[in-house]
């Protein structure tokens, strides 16, 4: 009994350490690899690892490294929140958050994309989470992997795949046909089709990276504005940005919390309402029961 | 260190970044929501089985009073059986009691009018006899001889009887 309750404690403590342990190798990481700069200095995700491929080379940089951190944290995290969960009797606090996610994720996808979409729980519930701590991981100094176009085109394609495996659904010759259902709208159906993966990619990275740039100009503009004004003061005082205090933390906050959580909000949104509404649900249920009823009439 | 562009497309990070949320998608349905949706279903599971214990046990307090009351309800008419038993058993033996008390007043009654009408005779008889033992005095007084006895009784007799039938008569 004993010896059960310390073993418990133990992996407990594994996990916890699971969902801490990426964020400080992440700021550790970004500590030892990061070159000091002088002024201002916007560049992409450091190469950390190149190695030669066919078509472009394969490189393994900050934001690949950062989004396996956090996939791993968010590991610990389930791991934790259903570590000793059970049927029956006291229900830890611990427990009872990890059904309030999943009632939730359950809830949210079948309040946007009806009860046969249920099965997208998870992977809305992944979409949110990866894109909400990849944002909130700025939030340690690591780069924020959201504010990489290569990681949020991935996640654009996987969701253009979806769309298009639903659309699908009723056969080749339906989607041609509501693709072409004006003629005349064929060519901008299409590129709205392929429009829809770029222009959610492009919102949620360009989002992210915007308050990246916007945090640095204003810190460095402060800092340059601190010095003309405040380096009449003597010795050590003169050398500290005096002004760079308060207003980068707010737009941190706007910038890192509230954005970060309200563009992984909107990408998980697109996505359901994308995916449900290329769904030809009406077509598809109609040949559905003649299917049924011509298997029950054969047999 | 070199650094990518800030907007620069490479296939195999796009690639890699799309297997990293498939990778998510595969851990949280593994560790989150199958545990999660096992449990809920187990609690679902022990909810139904007391719910329908309770339907059961309701059930079954509902027959028990049921029974409880059809009991209650014969009890009462057993009692009210017993009750009117009771009352007519002593019903009849008071009436009895009435009707023996009754006959052995009347017999007391009879018994002493008997009686009276005995010391009546009596008392008749004896005034008869000191009549006729006075008269029989006075009249040998009178007469100066003895007279028989029974002539003479015999005499005040019939006198005697018609005092009392002139008394009757009247």
């Amino acid at each position: 009994m004993l010896k059960n309750k310390v073993l418990f404690k133990v992996v407990d403590i594994f996990y916890l350490a699971l969902i801490i342990v990426p964020f400080i190798l992440g700021m550790a990481l970004n500590v030892v690899t990061k070159p000091l700069a002088d002024g201002i200095e916007i560049t992409g995700a450091r190469i950390f690892w190149q190695i030669d491929f066919p078509v472009q080379p394969l490189v393994i940089t900050e934001s690949q490294v950062n989004s396996w951190l956090v996939v791993i944290a968010i590991t610990g995290l389930c791991l934790f929140l259903t570590h000793g969960i059970k049927a029956a009797g006291k229900i830890t606090v611990r427990q009872h958050i990890a059904e309030f996610i999943v009632e939730k994720a359950k809830n949210l996808v079948v309040t946007n994309m009806g009860e046969y979409f249920e099965g997208f729980a998870p992977f809305i519930a992944a979409v949110l989470g990866l894109s909400a701590f990849s944002s909130l991981s700025s939030l340690t100094g690591m780069f924020p992997p959201t504010s990489d176009i290569n990681v949020v085109s991935g996640w654009a394609i996987v969701v253009f795949i979806l769309i298009t495996y639903y659309k699908l659904k009723c056969g080749p010759v339906h989607y041609v046909k509501t693709l072409c259902s004006p003629v005349l709208l064929t060519p901008l159906n299409v590129i709205s089709e392929v429009a829809t993966p770029v222009s959610m990619a492009f919102r949620h990275y360009g989002n992210v990276l915007s308050g990246l740039v916007i945090s640095i100009l204003v810190s460095t503009g402060l800092s340059g504005l601190s010095k003309t004004l405040l380096g009449w003061l003597p010795g050590i005082l003169g050398e500290i940005p005096f002004l760079q205090i308060g207003l980068p933390a707010v737009l941190s906050v706007y910038f890192d919390l509230f954005s970060g959580c309200l563009q992984a909000f909107i990408f998980a949104m697109l996505t359901m309402l994308y995916v449900s509404g290329g769904f030809p649900a009406e077509e598809y249920f109609k040949r559905k029961n003649k299917k049924k009823q011509k298997s029950i009439g054969g047999n | 260190m070199q650094s990518l562009e800030v907007i620069s497309l490479n296939i195999w990070q796009v690639l890699i970044s799309l297997c990293n949320l498939l990778l998510l998608f595969l851990i949280l349905k593994k560790f989150l929501f199958k545990p999660v949706k096992k449990v809920l279903k187990q609690r679902q599971d022990i909810l139904d089985e007391q719910y329908s214990k309770a339907q059961g046990a309701l059930s079954d307090a509902t027959k028990a009073k049921q029974e409880w009351e059809e009991k209650i309800s014969t009890a009462d008419a057993t009692a009210d059986k017993i009750i009117d038993d009771a009352t007519k058993t002593a019903k009849t033996a008071s009436e009895k009691i009435i009707a023996d008390a009754k006959s052995d007043a009347e017999g007391i009654v009879r018994h002493a009018k008997m009686n009276a009408e005995l010391e009546k005779q009596k008392a008749a008889d004896d005034i008869k006899r000191e009549i006729v033992d006075v008269s029989y005095a006075l009249s040998e007084q009178l007469l100066g001889r003895e007279i028989s006895k029974d002539d003479h009784k015999q005499l005040i007799d019939s006198f005697i009887e018609n005092i009392g039938e002139a008394n009757d008569g009247e």
